[in-house]
């Protein structure tokens, strides 16, 4: 099942890399028109059936938070890590159910099980379990993981950048998690079990806008509004782009502005087709945001990898609208918008 | 009377201006309408506007054609599309939305899509930087020589740690520490001349260099501290009396307004990065050009004028042996786009050679021996094969390529993605029984594969590899920054 779940992941991530790409390429457009094309596995699997692991750090210093510097590589964020003996980046990759490495630097390492091989088409290789005994990241030591193995050697050669793996929430849910991607900063501060910072000195986060996560998983699903009807989108940091399903409510669709559109296809393949656009009406709380860049895609193998209908991501475009806090022992989210002058 | 005559005319032009903008507006060609992808398309569109429309949405021109011609039904590589009439002059193209089903590609054509999409978008790269001048508010925040850097923030005294971080170490927020001393924070670095951006992390905070006002954007909107590893100092004695002395050159494409040059106790003078190579300049005292009276290395230009010269860099001596009868002997190659008449050799006892700046990286050249086109008979190095083959030389080579295995084969060649997979590739030789071919690589990542007689193949003793777009598996190769 994780394995599916990878794979989805996977081709989420390339094809909405790939969109991205395509936008970035047109904002001069007198070149050539590239198209995008993104490989797809329709095989059915759930994240209901995912065991969630958390993963609770060592602190490696006596504090009770600590700032770890993000790095950018285009609309990525990277975290500077030290897994085993291997020094690179990780994806900041909140819609990464569990900790994911790359084959290139962690195939030889011990199995833990969990292989499976289905050679629909080979295309993201095959899914392993791999143990890794040790992770340091900036201040924190992770002991005894069982992490995911998968080729992520497209999101080097794209972005020239070793990428040891990515990594989401299951590494941080045992903190609060402030995300501040104007500062390029992604603060974590130890709480208790009620949720509580345990330097009680520590103000609270100010939000503008607090929802509650619903579910267990380590991916954070919020509801945001489309010209008044709620819709259920995947809080994706990983996502260089927003995303919204194709198929949505009619009176969604009319909201949207639909300014690019790839769709030429490769020798002998069925034609596939990437929309993009604007959200122009796109709430959550009382805040809206309006023109923001999205793909408009099919989300249904989305949808089943995750066990819930998802009518949307919300990606770079959604985070770089101010500063996100997330502590998932009080099941809450928060935003705090930059101010337009703060931009 | 008048005033209706007012009103008709506003009325006329009102509507002319709203019937135009109607005729084309990008964004509202396209929409999703139960399940229906429609595109509205004006039958009096300008070529131009059907072109631009043909673009943003990727539909074939011929379709756009066909709709234009009144079809009702179009078929265009598998696909059908409908057309609607919706008013006079407007239609609709429609199809079916892309279902789940539908997209189902190779990952294949991801990559190469992502590739081309890549080369495209281009990245900047420091080293091709042809030079330039620092610029500090305080002139002990930084200082050069003899390959080490030093750099001083003095600010931070209570933080818990600082680092620095920059294209240096792969702007790495963990591999460089920097030491606690009086009043903030200092680093010596070993750095090679150059261009270099960095910032400091205080307490895990990225901040640009308070006292660098040299600054430029990075890809995330934010600003990045530039650095300048100066390795040569512009001089003129003298002139004490003159108010603005400037050096130009043709490392600046002799712009008249120069660069600035800093009064000293005896003259003027400015530190510069010169990427190696070989530069003509002149000094601008008070708008008056003059050669550097220092320098007696001079050469007069097309237009007779006289420019001072400097070499950066050691020059590599080419050299060719025998052909003493011959009248001339030019160097030619990927370094100055093959001229047959630019780099002409001096004659020796033994032959012919030239003296020449290169900076680092792959090259291949040619001689040419009285109109002949030779390869160089003494550097076993060489690209392609038979009559396109060339000599290669690799200065300040920085990666070795070795096979130890296949004593017996007859060719081995790498080939990868710091040439293209050109199946000429490079051209490996033996020696002390392995092959080998050494290369100058920027750093970053590269993949590649040997070809040994003609069968392609991981590099057996590099644990590292990953699959390629058609499925097989590439070795992978990291080239450090440091």
């Amino acid at each position: 099942m994780q394995s599916d779940w990878i794979k989805n992941r996977l081709f989420l991530l390339t094809f909405l890399a790939t969109a991205t790409v395509f936008l970035a390429s047109f904002s001069t457009i007198s070149k050539e028109s590239a198209y995008s094309k993104s490989s797809y596995i329709p095989i059915p699997g759930s994240l209901i059936f995912y065991q969630t692991n958390t993963y609770t750090p060592e602190f490696n210093i006596n504090a009770d938070s600590v700032v770890i510097p993000l790095k950018r590589a285009g609309r990525l964020f990277l975290i500077e890590a030290k897994v085993e003996d291997e020094t690179g980046n990780l994806v900041f990759d909140t819609g990464a159910n569990g900790l994911v490495l790359n084959s290139t630097y962690f195939r030889n390492h011990v199995k833990s099980g969990g292989t499976t091989s289905t050679g629909v088409t080979g295309s993201v290789g095959t899914v392993e379990q791999i143990s890794i005994s040790k992770i340091l990241i900036a201040d924190l030591t992770y002991k005894n993981l069982r992490a995911d193995i998968a080729n992520l050697g497209h999101i080097e050669n794209r972005r020239g950048i070793k990428i040891l793996g990515l990594i989401g929430f299951s590494m941080f849910r045992n903190l609060e998690i402030i995300i501040d991607p104007k500062n390029n900063e992604l603060k974590l501060f130890r709480i208790d079990r009620i949720g509580k910072k345990l330097n009680n000195r520590l103000a609270d986060f100010k939000a503008d806008h607090i929802q509650s996560i619903e579910g267990n998983t380590n991916i954070l699903f919020l509801k945001g509004k489309i010209n008044g009807k709620i819709l259920n989108f995947c809080f994706d940091t990983g996502a260089e782009t927003n995303a919204i399903c194709s198929d949505c409510n009619r009176s969604i669709m009319n909201t949207l502005t639909i300014t690019r559109r790839s769709g030429l296809s490769g020798a002998g393949s069925a034609n596939s087709e990437v929309l993009f656009g604007r959200m122009n009406d796109f709430t959550i709380g009382n805040k809206q945001i309006p023109n923001m860049e999205t793909i408009i895609t099919n989300l249904d193998a989305l949808s089943e990898a995750y066990g819930t209908r998802i009518d949307g991501m919300l990606g770079y475009n959604f985070l770089e609208q101010g500063i996100v806090c997330v502590n998932f022992v009080k099941k809450q989210f928060g935003i705090r918008f930059t101010k337009r002058e703060e931009k | 009377m008048k005033t209706i005559a007012h009103y008709i005319v506003l009325l006329i032009v009102l509507f002319c201006t709203l019937n135009s903008q109607a005729q084309y507006d990008p964004d509202k060609v396209c929409r999703i309408e139960n399940g229906q992808l429609i595109f509205s398309i004006n039958l009096k569109w300008s070529e131009k506007e059907k072109k631009e429309v043909s673009k943003l949405f990727d539909l074939d021109s011929t379709l756009i054609a066909q709709v234009y011609s009144g079809k009702s039904v179009i078929v265009i590589s598998g696909v059908t599309w409908n057309v609607k009439k919706v008013k006079p002059n407007l239609v609709e193209l429609y199809k079916p939305v892309q279902s789940k089903a539908d997209i189902n590609l190779k990952i294949n054509d991801v990559y190469l899509v992502i590739d081309q999409w890549m080369n495209f978008t281009g990245k900047t790269n420091e080293s091709s930087v042809v030079f330039g001048v620092n610029n500090f508010a305080l002139s002990y925040v930084f200082t050069y020589g003899n390959d080490n850097a030093m750099f001083y923030l003095p600010a931070y005294k209570t933080a818990g740690k600082v680092y620095i971080a920059g294209s240096f170490n792969g702007w790495s927020t963990t591999q460089t520490p920097m030491k606690a001393v009086k009043d903030g924070w200092m680093i010596d670095l070993n750095l090679k001349p150059g261009k270099y951006s960095y910032k400091y992390i205080v307490d895990g905070k990225w901040t640009t260099d308070p006292n660098n006002k040299l600054r430029e954007r990075d890809a995330a909107g934010g600003y990045n501290s530039v650095v300048y590893c100066c390795n040569h100092r512009f001089e003129l004695k003298g002139y004490k009396d003159a108010g603005k002395v400037v050096v130009t050159g043709n490392f600046f494409t002799w712009n008249p307004l120069g660069i600035a040059m800093n009064k000293t106790s005896d003259g003027w003078s400015l530190p510069m990065y010169l990427r190696d190579g070989t530069y003509a300049y002149k000094f601008i005292v008070d708008n008056v050009w003059m050669p550097d009276p220092a320098n007696k290395n001079t050469r007069k230009d097309a237009d007779g004028n006289t420019n001072s010269f400097i070499e950066i860099g050691e020059p590599y001596l080419f050299k060719l042996k025998d052909f003493t009868t011959a009248d001339k002997a030019i160097l030619t190659g990927s370094f100055n786009r093959w001229s047959q008449d630019e780099l002409v050799m001096e004659k020796t006892e033994k032959g012919w050679q030239l003296p020449y700046v290169l900076a680092p990286g792959n090259y291949e050249y040619k001689f040419i021996v009285d109109g002949l086109w030779i390869t160089d008979f003494e550097n076993p190095f060489s690209v392609g094969s038979d009559a396109t083959k060339n000599s290669f030389i690799a200065l300040k080579a920085n990666h070795l390529f070795t096979l130890d295995k296949f004593p017996e084969a007859k060719s081995v060649i790498v080939t990868g993605s710091f040439n293209g997979w050109s199946t000429q590739g490079y051209r490996m030789i033996q020696q002390g029984g392995k092959w080998i071919f050494p290369i100058y690589l920027q750093p970053g990542k590269y993949t590649y594969k040997f070809i040994v007689d003609g069968t392609w193949m991981l590099d057996p003793f590099n644990q590292l590899y990953e699959q390629n777009e058609y499925g097989t598996n590439n070795s992978v190769l990291w080239i450090d920054p440091f």
